[in-house]
C-alpha cells in the first residue's frame, strides 16, 4: 500500500513537472536562425495530408517559405500579394511554400482558405509548430527566402504595408531580385508584422 | 381536482415566460446599435517617442496589442485592473493599438468600451511599422502583445512579449511606484 502510494506521488510530481515546463515554454518564442545559416531539410504533409520534403519544393533559383494563417487579418491582407509573388517567380525558377502552423486551423481549414482566396501554392501544414519553432517564426505573415543551398538570404516581412495603398518598400522581392541578378541582398532583415502564431 | 386546480396557473406562468422570453431577445436584436465611446488618437512614430521620452514624475506602463491578436484580448482584463488599482498619480498608463487606421472608430474602441478601458488610447498610424517598432526596443520583433515598463527616468525596467504574467508585472511595477502613492 505504502508503495503504490509513493509510486502514485512520484508520478503527480512528474506531471505537475511536466505542466510547469510547457507553461513555461509558452510564451518564449525560439530565435531565428541567422542570416547566412543553413536551414536543415524537412518534411511537412500539405492540406491533402501528403508529405513534402523541403528539397522537393525548392526553386532551382531558391524558396521562399511564408508562414501564413486562416484567420488573420494581417495575413489575409496579403492573399492576393502572396499569391502574385508565388506566380511572378516561379516562372523565375523561385518556388513560395506556404505554411501554416497555428495549432487551431487544421489542414481542412487551411485548405478551404486556400480555396477561397485562390492561393495555388503549396500550402504545408505544420503539426506541433516543429518548424516554426526551428525557424523561430512568431507571426503571419513572415517570409524566409532560402538559396540553392538552403542558406537563409533574407528573413522577415514581405513589404512595409498591411494597406497595399500604402506600399512603399518591397523588402522580399527586393531580396529575391537582388539574389536571381547574382548580387547580395542589401537589406537582409526586416521585422515581420502580424499575429502571433498560435503555438501548440 | 385540487391537484387541476394548482397544475393550471403554473402552467400558465411557465407559457408566459416562455413567451415573453423569445421576446426579449428579439427586442436585444433589433435594438439601435450604439456608438462606441472610447476615446482612440491616432499617433505617428514622433509622436510615439514623444509620448515614451516625455519627462514625466512617475513610472510609465505601455502596452501595444491589437484587436485581431488573441493573447492581447486575453489579457486585456488584467490590464484594466492594474489601472484601476494604481491612480494615475502614481502610474502612467497607455495603450496603443497596432491595428489598421480603418477601425479607429470601429473595433478598437467598441473593444475598450466591452472592457471598460480608462487609460488613454493610441493608435498607431504609420505606413511602416518597423521604425515605431525597432524605437521602443530594437530586440522586440513587432509579435503582440508586448508591454513596457519604464522607471521615471525614462529606463526600461520590465518587458515581456506575449501575453503577460500578472504577478511578475506587478511585482515590477511596485518596485518602481513610490510607496504611498498606489
Amino acid at each position: 500500500m505504502k508503495r503504490t502510494l509513493s509510486i502514485l506521488l512520484a508520478s503527480l510530481f512528474v506531471i505537475a513537472g511536466a505542466i510547469v515546463a510547457v507553461g513555461a515554454r509558452g510564451g518564449e518564442i525560439p530565435e531565428p536562425p541567422a542570416i547566412g545559416a543553413t536551414i536543415e531539410d524537412f518534411t511537412l504533409p500539405d492540406v491533402d495530408n501528403k508529405d513534402h520534403s523541403l528539397k522537393s519544393l525548392a526553386g532551382k533559383n531558391g524558396t521562399v517559405l511564408i508562414f501564413i494563417a486562416v484567420q488573420c487579418p494581417v495575413s489575409n491582407a496579403y492573399n492576393e500579394r502572396m499569391e502574385k509573388l508565388a506566380q511572378d517567380y516561379k516562372a523565375r525558377g523561385i518556388n513560395v511554400v506556404g505554411i501554416n502552423s497555428n495549432v487551431a486551423e487544421d489542414a481542412a481549414a487551411v485548405k478551404a482558405h486556400a480555396a477561397a482566396h485562390n492561393l495555388t501554392f503549396t500550402i504545408l501544414k505544420d503539426p506541433g509548430n516543429k518548424i516554426a519553432d526551428k525557424l523561430g517564426a512568431s507571426v503571419t505573415p513572415e517570409a524566409y527566402f532560402l538559396d540553392t543551398n538552403n542558406k537563409l538570404l533574407y528573413h522577415g516581412r514581405i513589404d512595409n504595408a498591411r494597406n497595399p495603398a500604402q506600399l512603399e518598400t518591397s523588402d522580399l522581392r527586393n531580396a529575391l531580385d537582388a539574389a536571381l541578378a547574382g548580387k547580395a541582398v542589401e537589406k537582409t532583415e526586416a521585422k515581420a508584422f502580424g499575429c502571433t502564431i498560435k503555438r501548440a | 381536482m385540487r391537484f387541476t386546480k394548482a397544475i393550471i396557473p403554473i402552467t400558465l406562468c411557465v407559457l408566459l415566460v416562455s413567451l415573453a422570453a423569445p421576446a426579449q431577445k428579439q427586442k436585444g436584436r433589433t435594438a439601435k446599435p450604439t456608438q462606441p465611446t472610447a476615446v482612440v488618437s491616432a499617433i505617428d512614430t514622433d509622436a510615439l517617442k514623444g509620448l515614451l521620452t516625455q519627462q514625466r514624475e512617475r513610472p510609465l506602463l505601455v502596452n501595444f496589442w491589437a484587436t485581431f491578436c488573441d493573447p492581447c484580448r486575453d489579457e486585456f482584463p488584467d490590464l484594466v485592473k492594474i489601472n484601476s488599482d494604481y491612480p494615475s498619480q502614481s502610474l502612467e498608463f497607455f495603450t496603443v493599438s497596432l491595428d489598421d487606421v480603418s477601425e479607429i472608430n470601429k473595433e478598437v474602441p467598441k473593444f475598450l468600451d466591452a472592457m471598460k478601458a480608462k487609460m488613454p488610447a493610441y493608435l498607431l498610424n504609420v505606413n511602416d511599422p518597423e521604425p515605431a517598432i525597432n524605437l521602443v526596443d530594437r530586440k522586440w520583433r513587432g509579435d503582440l502583445p508586448a508591454t513596457f515598463l519604464y522607471n521615471e527616468k525614462g529606463e526600461v525596467v520590465y518587458k515581456h512579449i506575449g501575453r503577460v504574467n500578472v504577478a511578475e508585472l506587478r511585482e515590477a511595477i511596485d518596485k518602481v511606484v513610490k510607496k504611498g502613492s498606489s
